[in-house]
C-alpha cells in the first residue's frame, strides 16, 4: 500500500502531467526508448543538482522573484559545463555518444520549473526551506519526469504507427494519450 | 524573391512554433485557459524574445556551443527582469495568474537552441522579419486557444458572460489542455496537407 501511495503521489506532483512542464523536451526526446531514458536520467541529475543550487541562490537573494530566473539560469549554465567538460575527461567516446541529450536537457521547462515550483513551495512553507527538502525535490521531479517517459515510451510505436490518421500521428497523438493520463492523475488526486 | 519570401513568413503558418514545432507548450497548455492570461502571455513572450534573439545574435560564433547557449539563456534572463518589472507595475493580476509560467517564457527554446538552428543562418533583415513572424505565430495560436477554451470551460470571451448552452470545465484544466493542443496540431496539419496537394495539383495543371 506504501508504494501505491508513493506512485500516486509522484503522478500527481508529475510535472509533465499536472503542469506541462517539459513536454517539448519529451517530445524531442521521443524518437526511440533508449533516447527518451537517457534524456530523462541526465534531465534528473539537472534537477536534482540544480535544486541544490537553488537552495543557495535562494538564501543568497532571499527568494526575490525578480532576480532569481538570473541566478538560476547561471547556476544551470555552470553545471551544464561542468558535466559537459567532466564527461569530456572521463571519456570521449561517452562525451560524443550523449552530449547532444545534455544540451536538450539542460536549459527547459523542466528543469528551470522544477526549481521556480520547489523555491515557490519553500516560500509558503518555511519547513521546506532547507537542503535536504530542495535536493530531494529535485530527485523526486526527476523521478516524475522518467515516469511519464516511461509511458510515453511504451505507447510510442503505436501512437506513430500506419494505423492513426495521418494529420493526427505522432506528436499530435502523443499530445491527446499525455492529456487522458494527465486527466486520470488529475482523478487519483 | 520567393524563396525569401517563403522563409520569412514560415514561422506563421508553415512551420508554426507551436503546432508545427512543439515549442512553448507548457504556458499554452497551462494557462492559455483565458484571453486575460494570453494577452499577458503574448506581451512578455513577444518583448522577451525579440530582444533576446537579436542582442543575442551579436554573440560571437567562434566561441564554443554550450558557452554560447549559456550566454543566450543569460541573455534572456537579464531581458526579463525589466519585463517583469515593468509587467508587474502595469498588470499585477496577470503576473500572479501566470506565476512560474512568467519566467520560464525566458529559457524557451526558440530562443535558447533555435537561434543557432534558424535565425542565426539567416541575414540581418530576414532573420528580423522572420522572428517576428515566428513570434507572431506563437500569438495567434495562444489567442485562438485562449479564445476557445475560455468560451467552452467558462462561457465567457475576454471575462464577460456569455449565453454559451454547454459548459466543458476540463477544457480549463492542463488535461484539457493537452487535449485542445492535439486536436489543433491534428486539424493544423490536415489544412497543411489538404493545401500542398492543391498546390502541387496546381502546378500539374
Amino acid at each position: 500500500m506504501f508504494i501505491v501511495n508513493e506512485i500516486i503521489v509522484l503522478l500527481a506532483s508529475n510535472l509533465i502531467l499536472m503542469q506541462a512542464l517539459g513536454t517539448s523536451t519529451l517530445f524531442i526526446a521521443a524518437g526511440s526508448r533508449k533516447q527518451l531514458l537517457t534524456t530523462a536520467g541526465i534531465i534528473t541529475i539537472f534537477t536534482t543538482t540544480g535544486s541544490a543550487a537553488a537552495f543557495v541562490c535562494d538564501k543568497i537573494t532571499g527568494g526575490e522573484k525578480v532576480i532569481s530566473l538570473l541566478m538560476y539560469t547561471v547556476s544551470v549554465g555552470v553545471l551544464y559545463m561542468l558535466l559537459l567538460s567532466a564527461l569530456y575527461f572521463f571519456s570521449r567516446e561517452l562525451f560524443v555518444k550523449i552530449r547532444r541529450y545534455i544540451h536538450i536537457s539542460a536549459f527547459n521547462c523542466a528543469v528551470m520549473g522544477t526549481l521556480f515550483t520547489i523555491s515557490g513551495k519553500a516560500a509558503q512553507d518555511s519547513a521546506l526551506m532547507h537542503f535536504g527538502s530542495y535536493v530531494g525535490a529535485g530527485l523526486q521531479a526527476g523521478a516524475g519526469f522518467v515516469i511519464a517517459a516511461l509511458i510515453l515510451s511504451a505507447a510510442y510505436g503505436r501512437l506513430c504507427s500506419a494505423e492513426v490518421p495521418a494529420s493526427f500521428r505522432g506528436f499530435p497523438a502523443m499530445l491527446i494519450y499525455l492529456g487522458i493520463i494527465s486527466m486520470a492523475v488529475y482523478a487519483l488526486s | 524573391m520567393k524563396e525569401r519570401k517563403t522563409s520569412v513568413f514560415d514561422g506563421l503558418l508553415a512551420d508554426n512554433t507551436v503546432l508545427s514545432s512543439l515549442m512553448v507548450i507548457s504556458p499554452v497548455i497551462v494557462c492559455g485557459d483565458t484571453l486575460r492570461n494570453a494577452a499577458a502571455l503574448i506581451a512578455a513572450f513577444s518583448v522577451i524574445t525579440f530582444f533576446s534573439v537579436m542582442i543575442s545574435s551579436f554573440v560571437p560564433r567562434k566561441i564554443p556551443y554550450a558557452a554560447r547557449i549559456v550566454s543566450y539563456a543569460v541573455i534572456s534572463s537579464l531581458i526579463y527582469i525589466p519585463v517583469r518589472i515593468a509587467a508587474g507595475e502595469f498588470w499585477p493580476e496577470a503576473v500572479e495568474r501566470i506565476g512560474i509560467y512568467f519566467p520560464l517564457l525566458a529559457v524557451n527554446s526558440l530562443i535558447v537552441f533555435q537561434t543557432e538552428a534558424r535565425f542565426f543562418r539567416m541575414k540581418r533583415t530576414n532573420m528580423v522579419l522572420s522572428l517576428v513572424f515566428y513570434i507572431l505565430g506563437f500569438d495567434a495560436v495562444m489567442l485562438v486557444t485562449a479564445f476557445v477554451r475560455e468560451l467552452l470551460a467558462y462561457g465567457t470571451i475576454n471575462s464577460m458572460m456569455t449565453d454559451t448552452p454547454m459548459l466543458i470545465s476540463g477544457l480549463g484544466k492542463p488535461f484539457g489542455g493537452f487535449i485542445f493542443l492535439g486536436m489543433l496540431c491534428g486539424i493544423y496539419r490536415k489544412i497543411r496537407s489538404a493545401a500542398g496537394h492543391r498546390k502541387e495539383e496546381e502546378q500539374e495543371e
